[in-house]
């Protein structure tokens, strides 16, 4: 009896300590992930908050943690500043085009690798794998001459969007494939005996079987078009065409060149009306976004 | 301004009718050639890259392949030259060398500095931690700004009289020096674009390990706890082997990226002695007042080369510490 006791003290004793010590582990752990928190917003606040001050209260010392006075004005005055407006139609359409070509030739491609026997499929999936490692700079002046000297299309959307056709994005094509081979085959053979061909069986059956893989493609090819610098500053010289990016590049090298203070609170607004939409569709889509990231990575 | 975008859906609705005639044609092509029809559709299936891979990868290739040995500035035809762009590159008082030094440097130190953190994030997060969806959410964020807005808000946050100087003057006035304007100093440029690197970088590298350290099973850590194994045998043991193929991939991922690093290099000028990133002087070279392309052409060739050094590297090194579950077993 009296032992029984004892151990069951001791016992008590031993499980209280763990009790503490998982205590004291988790709050460590919850404060850490706060420090890094305030690591990753705290340089987003000030690009908000910049974007919201007036000339004179940028370089204050101490600075202004709130904006005083705010200055919801910054936000009419850059699209006067700069052509916005056009910057922003330029970046939707090449992006529109860009993303509806890479996802549907990715699919196609896709599709083909996971579900059809021809001889060298394996030998040709390898290489599309290989040229994930391929720097884009090996290509980009060939690519250029093509697009430019044989083509004449320099200074056009062309060599930013006609080129997403071909099925660009080898990523896109392997992470489809991944879905494409989860899809019990039944489903296509009950297709087939109804009657459907190729074209119907990928468009009616396949397709809405991987639409999370088709919006997790989706959201990437959107952030990644969208957020494109090195193509619209090799192929565009006309100012009014530019894209986003581009028109921030020269907004701030139009800064840096001639001597002026730099309007760091228009620089701001414009980096936030950018940055804007990818961060709604984040919001909005972070489970795809998330998922597009991690079949690679992961479940090879 | 709509002739310009009506010319590109012009070019954009013929690339495509091409592409689908040549699918088509494939097909019957092939199966008139007595191909089964399985694999005739499966050719036609993956001709928009198999198109691709030969027009805007195989040709390109080799384009540029001759043109590194040739003095070329895109409107005259290449003038053979040899090897001589090779040697001018690797000329000792060339600007190559210290924009090599500039780029290896970079990724050297914001590569494992950002893979520990984000593991360190990573191993934190798998910690059954409340609101897991939240935190996921947030430490993800920065990946999602625009690199150009990234790179923009950092040349602010790291200007001389900007924040991070503020939060750091006390530090200064403690070790008695001047706040740096950090990307004009050739002593703080490289640090500055570390910690640019680091704040944008971590969120996707994080996710990625996350999933990575959700896929072990739980009781692999309580085999060590049978064994009486602390908290560094189950990260050593356990935790390390079984991410590693993880890790592996983000590795190989983060060489590739840190030696193609270009909007840093052209957004902050950068003092010259630091030298640039590789990219940007290929960038600068071809397109560029003079339109150096040959010379170009055998910068990116030279950095190919690099980059499959050191993919050989991490992939020789990778028997040494990379644990593959499945290989076991079989």
């Amino acid at each position: 009896m009296a032992i029984t006791t004892a151990t069951r003290a001791s016992e008590r004793r031993f499980t209280l300590g763990r009790r503490a010590r998982r205590l004291i582990a988790d709050g460590l752990t919850y404060a850490i992930l706060v420090l890094g928190l305030l690591v990753v917003l705290v340089p987003l606040y000030w690009m908000v908050a910049t974007s919201l001050k007036t000339s004179t209260a940028l370089f204050l010392i101490p600075p202004q943690i709130v904006p005083q006075p705010i200055r919801w004005h910054n936000y009419v005055e850059v699209w006067r500043l700069v052509p916005l407006a056009q910057y922003f139609a330029n970046s939707i359409f090449v992006t529109a085009l860009a993303m509806g070509g890479e996802i549907l030739t990715c699919a196609l491609v896709g599709y083909g690798f996971a579900r059809y026997q021809f001889p060298g499929r394996d030998l040709l999936f390898a290489i599309m794998l290989g040229t994930m490692m391929l720097p884009g700079v090996i290509t980009m002046i060939p690519s250029f001459i093509i697009w430019a000297r044989w083509l004449g299309r320099y200074d056009t959307f062309s060599p930013m969007t006609v080129g997403a056709l071909f099925a660009w994005g080898p990523a896109y094509i392997f992470l489809l494939r991944q879905f494409f081979l989860t899809i019990p085959r039944d489903i296509e053979e009950a297709a087939i005996i109804d009657g459907a061909n190729v074209v119907q069986l990928f468009f009616r059956v396949m397709l809405p079987l991987v639409k999370p893989a088709l919006l997790a493609i989706a959201v990437l090819s959107f952030s990644g078009n969208w957020n494109n610098f090195l193509s619209p500053l090799i192929y565009l010289s006309t100012p009014d065409k530019f894209t986003l990016p581009l028109g921030l590049y020269q907004f701030n090298s139009a800064l840096a060149g001639g001597g002026e203070a730099p309007k760091w609170n228009y620089m701001m607004a414009m980096t936030v009306l950018m940055a804007l939409p990818v961060v709604l569709l984040y919001f909005r889509a972070q489970r795809y976004f998330i998922e597009g990231l991690t079949v690679g990575a992961v479940k090879a | 301004m709509v002739q310009w975008y009506a010319r590109t859906l012009i070019d954009y609705l013929i690339a495509a009718g091409g592409i689908l005639l040549v699918m088509v044609l494939v097909y019957y092509g092939l199966t008139r050639l007595g191909l089964r029809r399985e694999a005739a559709t499966g050719y036609a299936l993956i001709m928009p890259w198999l198109l691709g891979l030969v027009i805007w990868t195989a040709y390109p290739i080799g384009a540029s392949l001759y043109y590194s040995f040739t003095d070329f500035n895109g409107l005259q035809p290449p003038h053979w030259v040899g090897l001589s762009n090779y040697q001018r590159l690797l000329a000792p008082n060339s600007y190559f060398w210290p924009s090599l030094r500039m780029t290896l440097l970079y990724g050297a130190l914001s590569l494992p500095i950002g893979l520990a953190l984000s593991l360190a994030v990573a191993m934190l997060l798998a910690r059954d931690v409340r609101g897991i969806g939240f935190w996921r959410t947030m430490f993800y964020i920065p990946a999602v700004i625009p690199t150009v807005a990234t790179i923009i808000l950092w040349i602010w946050l790291l200007s001389t009289d900007g924040l991070v100087n503020q939060v750091l003057s006390p530090f200064y006035r403690l070790v008695g020096m001047q706040r740096p304007s950090w990307f004009t100093d050739p002593r703080y440029a490289l640090p500055g674009l570390i910690i640019m690197s680091l704040w944008g970088v971590f969120g996707a590298n994080t996710v990625i390990l996350l999933a990575g350290l959700k896929n072990i099973p739980h009781h692999l850590y309580e085999a060590v706890e049978i064994d009486g194994g602390g908290a560094w045998a189950k990260f050593r043991y356990v935790t390390l082997p079984m991410v590693s193929p993880t890790l592996f991939y983000t590795l190989v991922l983060g060489v590739i990226a840190a030696v193609k690093t270009f909007e840093p290099g052209v957004f902050i000028r950068l003092p010259r002695a630091t030298g640039t990133f590789l990219q940007v002087l290929v960038y600068q070279y071809a397109f560029g007042t003079r339109a150096l392309m040959g010379l170009a052409s055998a910068l990116s060739w030279i950095m190919l080369i690099i980059i499959a050094l050191l993919t050989l590297l991490v992939f020789r090194t990778s028997a040494l510490w990379v644990y593959y579950e499945g290989e076991r077993r079989r």
